[in-house]
């Protein structure tokens, strides 16, 4: 809002100083937001270091564990075993809010399942594809779980980002805007004032 | 894998008062004489993937490489080269052998039929492509490569089914409705075996009683497999009991109840005093989380039994299955080399996976 273009009356003056105050409750609560927010994707970030490291670390067990699959038993055997395999794990997903943000919280079901549920037989397969198929449970609900977490990190920034925005733009431009407006329009009834004195002199003397 | 469906399998029924068994073992042990020694494997583990794949072409799988290097390339051309090249040495074996050996040896291989169906079954059950199903056929057993390319290409799985009305695994297959393939698998390697004990106990010959034991044995270890697997995830004992196959050789069907019911530690506890227990043993605890080392302790138990008879009984089956096991054991383990390479896996994970 540029100076010039403000009305240097009483009423203009009450509204902008209604503004301000608005604004600056505004500023404190964004800013209290603001580092609530960090705070919360601090506490996100440490959990989600864990998350992604057992990520990895399950990521390279089913790589292993299928690599001894496959040479043990042979590609065919784990392809063929495969085949067998048709459901999908089912995915919930619900809402979360933390804050105002609202973050995806992911539930997963038949993920794991029993060795004697999986859909291949037992008898014509053997320990190595078993424990393959473990580590890539394990990887899956890892995936899950850090989705979960990361959807929730990026979310959070993405807040803080608008958030610090918002508080940027009240604190160096919109306040000071307006009290400089407030300071000019003052500034302005001041010398109004002055002047209207000074005619009423004026007139008194002639 | 098209050249074993060109290769005429003999069929078991013949004269089986009728044997060839000095011409057959005289063959196998010659092709025996040509299996790799035991010290090329740790020379191929500190190969890299080329020379051992170079290696392995300079060997007897030369021509199943040729014939396969349009189709792969890699760790896939070794695998499926040693795979065409395993069935193609089974067929040669069957073929050799006349009379009573031919016929054990068509019921052993059949094994490779049970995998086939499995796997057609399977691909089927997931919509895979009739050329993926293909891909994971051995055809090593009774039926030829043809005849099992036609099952991949059916429809459905009802069709593949009705294909097969006329074979002994019509009874089983014919339950299956699209949801319980896992209890059709489990059913159809018990069929395997019970056939393979009933075709055994038929004949009355001294080498048909040192098969059985051979088979005998071989249930032994799938069942103990079995329960360490089993008894590990905590399944109950009813659902265990299901899967047992009879006809063990050391650990026979009441051996098998009286374990059923006992807890992993108590199982543990209870095993020890079969005579394969000290195979084993130093790789089972209550605390293992891994049945990997016990697994291939297992495998090698075998090959020890099948050799440690072969010896005793020189003009019998039992060298036959010698060479059938040892070739295997050579295919098995020139693939974990190459996969385990190919893979990144340690070098001594590789080496603890072979079987020597």
């Amino acid at each position: 809002m540029a100076v010039e273009d403000v009305k240097p009356t009483r009423s203009e003056l009450l509204e902008i100083k209604k503004k301000i105050k608005l604004s600056e409750d505004g500023h404190k609560l964004l800013k209290k937001k603001r580092d609530g927010l960090i705070l919360e994707f601090f506490d996100i970030l440490n959990q989600a270091k864990d998350v992604r490291s057992e990520l990895d670390d399950a990521y390279k067990d089913a790589n292993n564990k299928i690599g001894i699959a496959k040479s043990v038993e042979g590609t065919i055997t784990v392809n063929s075993t495969a085949f067998s395999l048709k459901d999908y794990p089912k995915i919930h997903l619900q809402s979360n809010n933390i804050m105002g943000v609202v973050v995806p919280k992911i539930e997963s079901s038949s993920v794991r399942k029993p060795i004697n549920q999986r859909g291949y037989g037992i008898l014509g397969t053997s320990s190595y594809i078993d424990e393959a198929t473990d580590a890539y449970e394990t990887l899956v609900e890892n995936i899950i779980q850090a989705a979960e977490m990361e959807t929730t990190m990026k979310r959070l920034l993405a807040e803080i980002e608008k958030t610090k925005r918002r508080v940027n733009a009240l604190e160096f431009k919109v306040i000071p805007e307006l009290k400089e407006a407030r300071d000019f329009i003052k500034l302005r009834l001041d010398e109004m004032e002055r002047e209207g004195t000074f005619r009423l002199k004026k007139i008194k003397k002639s | 894998m098209h050249l074993f469906s060109k290769l005429r399998r003999k069929s078991g029924g013949e004269n089986l008062r009728t044997s060839n068994y000095s011409y057959v073992t005289a063959r196998v042990r010659a092709m025996k004489s040509k299996l790799l020694p035991a010290d090329t494997y740790s020379k191929l583990l500190n190969m890299g993937i080329d020379e051992i794949t170079r290696t392995i072409e300079e060997l007897e799988y030369k021509q199943d490489i040729d014939v396969l290097a349009r189709q792969y390339s890699g760790a896939d051309l070794i695998e499926h080269a040693l795979n065409r090249n395993l069935a193609v040495t089974f067929t040669k074996v069957l073929n050799m052998a006349e009379g009573e050996p031919n016929y054990l040896l068509s019921k052993y291989l059949k094994r490779y039929d049970v995998w086939s169906l499995k796997t057609i079954l399977r691909g089927k059950h997931y919509n895979a492509s009739p050329d993926k199903i293909e891909e994971n056929i051995i055809s090593a057993g009774k039926y030829s490569f043809d005849f099992l390319s036609d099952l991949a290409n059916k429809d459905s799985y009802t069709d593949v089914i009705s294909a097969l009305e006329n074979t002994e695994y019509y009874s089983i297959l014919k339950q299956y409705d699209g949801t319980n393939l896992s209890d059709i698998e489990n059913e159809l390697e018990k069929e395997y075996y019970k056939d393979l004990f009933i075709s055994v106990s038929k004949l009355k010959s001294k080498n048909s009683r040192i098969f059985a034991e051979f088979v005998g044995a071989e249930i032994d270890i799938k069942n103990l497999r079995t329960l360490f697997r089993l008894k590990m995830s905590g399944i109950e004992p009813e659902e265990i009991r299901k899967l047992m196959i009879e006809g063990g050789h050391r650990v026979k069907m009441k051996d098998i109840e009286s374990l059923l019911p006992l807890s992993f530690d108590e199982f543990l506890s209870a095993v020890d005093k079969y005579s394969y227990w000290y195979n084993f043993s130093d790789v089972v605890s209550s605390e293992m989380e891994s049945l990997i080392d016990l697994e291939t302790q297992l495998l090698k138990q075998n090959v020890k039994f099948a050799s440690s008879i072969s010896h005793v009984y020189p003009l019998s089956i039992v060298p036959i299955m010698d060479y059938i096991l040892n070739k295997k054991i050579e295919v098995d383990n020139l693939r974990i080399i190459i996969r385990g390479k190919s893979a990144g896996l340690d070098k001594e994970v590789i080496r603890k996976q072979l079987v020597i």
